[in-house]
């Protein structure tokens, strides 16, 4: 035998890992959180594996045609020793051509089938398997959809990002490695035993007397692969975040003259890595060899026997149709030690994939998501009107974490079509406000009315729908300027994208580029300026033409004539709209119909421009603090 | 700029594990030559073991047919002992072989390190920290597998073949060519095979980078994604990239899918040959049935190595791929190096900036920058955000990339001084308050050779207390011993920069660098740290980067920076008297401070 097929299912393993594309798992967090896997099937791992039936029963027809194809091709390839064997008994035993030709055209017509069915049993479970990868993928971002606010500002993105993309991959790997065939070496392993038996009980029985020391070693050789491996996975864990916090923070390492020390200390890591892995080998090395060997000694065994036997059987005949049963039983100890032989391999795949379906089962049953909407009640009104008083806080308070609160005992109303502008020193609650509104967080006491009704009581679409949005540093996704004004990359009304984009005033600064409207965009807007970017957003929001306009303006450094350019944008959207804008620019504020100033998370004072700086109180400071110095 | 080689034994061997020039792959296989032979004279043996097991079985067979059933036992008895002693050869081999993967990888981890160690901001602005990571983790494994794997499968293969070819040609030329008639096109489907699959795979794998960016899009905008109510768009563009990777994965699936069996199928018709043709030449009495036995053995054993050609095809050009991806990687230059002849600072601690000009590509930071602070004395740079306050501080300490002759310590050009020695003179404690995962106690003690020695304790508490951050520490559930950084403690933004701050304050300077240190951290606690530095710093050379007033006038001299150039300059009362951009700075302050108290 050689060397190549112990590798086989690792090295397709890692055909399909991804390497540049998709994000690495950074995140030590979620290696830190990973439990060893390398314990043999537990309970844990039947219930993993329940969760995962809901994502192959819609797969169902492939899965069990795949099933069972798995004794046809099996069948197979287990005839084929046993056609060996009458072939050359038809030519020493029978000396019959007939016979001879028969067994030879039967043999070609096994490879065939093996061929054919093989490969339609690896594409139904590879397409049953990649399928149900999919869905499942889209469960785990459809969840990620609808975990709170609050979630995405504890948990880092990569994390998310590996549930949904690397830990997917790893579970599907069982799937795509041919692990989950690991059945099928069953059945391959109860064939040759039952073909075994068949052709010659004492023969096959010398044979078997090699396999409970097998059995043993390499259940020892197992045992302790499997702490290499633990172990393996601890170190490579330790390796990457050492060096993912050694380039993020290269410049302390570099200002404090550090780079031998920490060399010195991620060598140490990466030479217990190393050893980890020379163990590991070793043992793999070991364990391919015992199989190999026992393999080898099996067939001397039946050699051996053959002599003994041999001199029992009376007769050529006999003894010549004994030659074509000891080769027949050559082929098939090869057949039995392949799957033993990989055995380990799958396992090791299996073990992972079910560490990363932990991880995946683990995120979907996060209960952090957001709450559905209260039913109506006779208080709140199941319709919506956006006529009279257009939304009202009373008496709200919130807090981002449990002992600090943020905004405390809010109360202000807009009337419809009313333009509030929002003033305050940073941290004043301007933000928050807004957020409740929109119900990215839930407010802790008092109430938020929309049209007149609770918006607890409303589904999160049906609210947000009413607004248009346009938060302070403004997000564009990679795609075209059209898709990102429509906020939407299939249905694009090119016609109103035209007519946003000159209302804003931006049209002319769109078409000079390549493509028009259609201009690429990279990944997070980074080849448009600031000033170019809040204008589209501002586009997005007249394109949304939602009843209710949140603007958080942008305090960022734009160059003059693209600041005139946003400041008659802004009055083209808050036209005939209620509009509540964080407002920073002079000219915003002196056009909304009121000023509401936060101040340490209250409503401080309100009324126009002119009223409140006759006031002199904290309108009047903030008004020099902002504009005074310019 | 100074050239990337060192003359300075100390410098050469902290900085330059190993020369920056560009390293083949050859390079980290020569040290393992001793090995390398080893390995494949083990793996030869191997093989001749292997090989000579059929050999040992026509011997058995035709003794059987014969009836010569001493020759059996004898031949079953050496097939045992052939196999034990196999066992043994080919645990050594592969260990051997599959070691050296290890080591090269080990070694390439660590020149990595080191030479990202010596990279300045000019790689990581171009190759981000994702992007490095992916490369030292995702291609550095395929590199090893090329080695490690790769390399035993071309030797085994090639041993396998010729030993098998030799034996069954002495056995019998004929069956000989009707065994290889089949190899031909094994070779050709195994290479088209591993062409098309490794062309489908880098779909794949590009598909799923696709989905990956999606979906990382929809999570950077999760805010704005929820304001709009567009979930269900997002679900639509994920759902496009997630079908694209199916899709391509599927395609890849079905060649992967298809070549298994195809190959052993093809190669089964090695067998189906032998099996028609052998049984022929038996039955015109040319061939002996023990041979016949052999030459199915030998076809057997060689179907393994052949298809593993067309997979080790795609394993050398994926490695060969990332190698170059790690190399791009180990050969970018560094920005900042010691400079031929570097010499040693002097103790003095006396800065000069004199007509010092920089910028980011063609984006000019500062122009024609003058100053300079005697030493032990005080300098505070204030200005607005974007002026280029931190830029100026980081060329002071030489983080970034200092031109020549620019910026002077007690009169020595700094790149014209050994970095290392360079550190230890100038501190420098950044804005952005990087903590490692490590002790409290581990990261303020960042500068010590060791952190657990009571005078290193001392020292730790000191620095601690002078950045008002020790009664904190001492709270937290471990105090001292208390893991911060990514995946320890969340220690507020006031308290991460405090702790940054006693690191920066432990190794007790010549010169004193903060690039606005206490941005995060309330007025009262920053009136405390000053009050506390105004103690830490006599008797070094000071320099404060801030955006208070409170804090810069508490220095002798103030520089007010503007779009990169100095606009003013002077102590407290002369700038206030002045009225000019530190004027309104401070009034504007004062406003604020008023608006606080309200």
């Amino acid at each position: 035998m050689n060397e190549v097929a112990q590798d086989r299912t690792r090295r397709k393993a890692s055909a399909t890992a991804p390497t540049s594309g998709a994000a690495p798992a950074l995140v030590p967090a979620s290696n830190a959180r990973e439990r060893p896997s390398d314990e043999p099937p537990t309970l844990r791992d039947l219930g993993l594996l329940k969760s995962l039936l809901p994502y192959l029963r819609p797969h169902w027809p492939l899965l069990i045609l795949s099933l069972c194809l798995v004794p046809i091709s099996s069948l197979a390839t287990l005839l084929q020793p046993y056609l060996v064997k009458h072939t050359l008994d038809a030519v020493l035993v029978q000396h019959s051509e007939s016979a001879w030709l028969r067994t030879v055209t039967m043999f070609a017509c096994a490879l065939l089938v093996e061929f054919l069915v093989g490969f339609a049993e690896t594409y139904c479970m590879q397409l049953a398997g990649q399928r149900s990868m999919a869905d499942l993928r889209r469960e785990v971002f459809r969840h990620a959809q609808r975990m709170t606010i609050s979630y995405y500002d504890k948990t880092p993105i990569g994390r998310v990002l590996t549930r949904v993309t690397n830990d997917v991959d790893s579970l599907g790997e069982i799937f795509s490695s041919g692990a989950v065939m690991a059945v099928a070496d069953i059945v391959t392993l109860l064939g040759v035993i039952g073909f075994m038996l068949a052709l010659d009980y004492r023969l096959s029985l010398i044979t078997f007397v090699a396999l409970p020391p097998l059995g043993v070693a390499v259940e020892l050789i197992r045992r302790r692969a499997r702490e290499a491996f633990r172990d393996i996975r601890a170190r490579i864990s330790e390796l990457n975040s050492y060096l993912g916090e050694q380039v993020q923070g290269v410049q302390v390492v570099q200002a404090y003259g550090r780079e031998a020390k920490s060399a010195a200390e991620y060598m140490k890591i990466n030479d217990e890595h190393r050893k980890a892995n020379y163990r590991s080998i070793q043992l793999d090395a070991l364990l391919y060899s015992v199989v190999e060997s026992v393999s080898m000694i099996c067939v001397a065994l039946v050699l051996w026997y053959a002599s003994v036997r041999a001199g029992v059987l009376s007769g050529n005949a006999q003894q010549a149709a004994y030659i074509g049963t000891v080769v027949a039983f050559y082929q098939y100890i090869q057949q039995f030690f392949v799957p033993i032989r990989d055995l380990s391999t799958k396992y090791t795949i299996i073990q992972s994939g079910m560490a990363a379906a932990e991880r995946v089962f683990g995120f979907l049953s996060n209960e952090s998501v957001e709450a559905s909407a209260a039913p109506t009640t006779a208080e709140s009104p199941a319709t919506i009107d956006t006529a009279g008083e257009a939304l009202r806080f009373s008496h709200v308070d919130f807090g981002y974490r449990a002992d600090d609160l943020v905004l405390k005992d809010v109360s202000f109303s807009a009337r419809a079509g009313e333009h509030l502008a929002i003033v305050g020193a940073t941290g004043a609650g301007k933000s928050t406000t807004i957020a409740l509104l929109l119900r990215l967080y839930e407010h802790r006491a008092g109430e938020i009315l929309v049209g007149g009704r609770d918006i607890r009581s409303l589904p999160r679409r049906q609210l947000r729908q009413l607004f248009s949005m346009v938060p302070q540093d403004v997000f564009l996704f990679a795609g075209t300027i059209a898709q990102n004004v429509a906020f939407s990359p299939t249905s694009v009304d090119e016609a109103k994208v035209r007519e946003v984009l000159s209302r804003v005033g931006a049209l002319d600064l769109v078409e000079r580029r390549p493509g028009g409207i259609h201009a690429r965009v990279e990944e997070r807007g980074s080849n448009w300026s600031a000033g170019e970017r809040q204008l589209v957003a501002f586009a997005r929001a007249l394109y949304r033409d939602a009843p209710f306009l949140v603007l958080d303006e942008a305090t960022a450094n734009i160059d003059s004539e693209t600041e005139a350019r946003l400041q008659s944008a802004v009055v083209e959207l808050m036209r005939g709209r209620t509009a509540i804008v964080i407002a920073h620019r002079l000219s915003t504020i002196r056009q909304a119909d009121r000023i509401l100033v936060f101040h340490r998370g209250q409503v401080a004072e309100q009324g126009t421009h002119e009223e409140l700086l006759r006031q002199g109180q904290l309108y009047a400071h903030l008004h020099q603090l902002q504009f005074g110095a310019q | 700029m100074s050239s990337a080689s060192a003359d300075s034994p100390a410098a050469a061997q902290v900085d330059q594990p190993r020369a920056g020039a560009p390293r083949s792959l050859v390079s980290y296989l020569r040290p393992h030559s001793a090995k390398l032979w080893q390995g494949m004279l083990l793996l030869l043996v191997t093989n001749l073991l292997d090989k000579s097991i059929p050999w040992l079985l026509r011997d058995a067979v035709d003794a059987l047919v014969s009836g010569a059933l001493g020759t059996v036992a004898r031949s079953a008895g050496l097939v045992a002992l052939l196999a034990a002693s196999m066992g043994v050869v080919r645990t050594i081999s592969r260990t051997t072989v599959f070691n050296i993967g290890r080591d090269i990888e080990f070694e390439l981890r660590n020149d990595l390190l080191a030479h990202l160690h010596r990279l300045g901001p000019s790689f990581f602005q171009r190759m981000p920290t994702g992007e490095t990571m992916s490369r030292a983790i995702n291609d550095l494994s395929q590199v090893r597998v090329m080695i490690g794997f790769g390399l035993l499968n071309i030797v085994n293969s090639l041993f396998a073949y010729s030993l098998a070819l030799a034996l069954m040609l002495v056995m019998s030329p004929e069956l000989t060519l009707w065994a290889v008639l089949p190899f031909p096109i094994l070779v050709l489907v195994a290479r088209l095979m591993g062409k098309s699959m490794f062309g489908r795979s880098q779909a794949s794998q590009e598909a799923l980078g696709r989905l990956s960016s999606r979906v990382q899009e929809a999570l950077a905008g999760v805010r704005l994604v929820r304001a709009f109510g567009a979930e269900s768009e997002q679900e639509a563009l994920f759902e496009e990239a997630n079908r694209n990777a199916l899709e391509k994965n599927m395609a890849l699936v079905v060649v992967r899918g298809f070549t298994w069996p195809l190959m052993v199928g093809v190669a089964s018709l090695g067998t189906l040959l032998v099996l028609f043709r052998g049984t022929g030449l038996v039955r015109e009495g040319t061939l002996s049935v023990g041979t016949l036995v052999a030459f199915l053995a030998y076809v057997e054993s060689l179907k393994w190595p052949t298809m593993g050609l067309g997979y080790i095809m795609a394993v050398l050009q994926r490695g060969r791929a990332s190698f170059n991806r790690v190399r791009e990687i180990l050969e970018a230059a560094p920005d900042i190096t010691d400079a031929p002849g570097a010499k040693a600072p002097q103790a003095a601690g006396a800065l000069r900036v004199d007509h010092l000009s920089y910028a980011y590509g063609d984006r000019t930071v500062l122009q024609d920058v003058s100053f300079s602070v005697p030493a032990e004395g005080s300098l505070a740079i204030v200005g607005r955000t974007g002026s280029g306050k931190s830029t100026l501080a980081a060329l002071i300490a030489r983080i970034l990339p200092t031109p020549a002759a620019a910026v002077f310590l007690d009169g020595d050009d700094i790149t014209q001084l050994r970095l290392r020695e360079l550190r230890k003179t100038v501190a420098f404690a950044q804005q952005e308050a990087f903590l490692f995962s490590e002790t409290v106690a581990n990261n303020i003690g960042y500068a010590l050779p060791e952190t657990s020695s009571p005078q290193a304790t001392q020292r730790i508490h000191h620095a601690a207390e002078a950045a008002c951050v020790k009664s904190e520490i001492e709270e937290l559930s471990d105090g001292w011993q208390t893991m911060v950084g990514e995946r320890g403690v969340q220690l507020s933004g006031g308290q991460k920069q405090r702790v940054a701050l006693a690191r920066a304050l432990l190794p007790a300077p010549r010169v004193l660098i903060m690039d606005d240190p206490l941005s995060a951290v309330d007025a009262k606690t920053e009136a405390r740290i000053l009050d506390a530095l105004d103690e830490a710093g006599k008797g070094r050379t000071f320099v404060l980067v801030t955006n208070r007033i409170a804090a810069a006038e508490r220095c002798a001299h103030i520089l007010v920076l503007d779009g990169g150039r100095v606009v003013e300059q002077g102590d407290h009362a002369t700038l206030l008297a002045a009225g000019g951009l530190y004027a309104s700075l401070s009034a504007r302050q004062r406003l604020e401070a008023e608006l606080g108290a309200l």
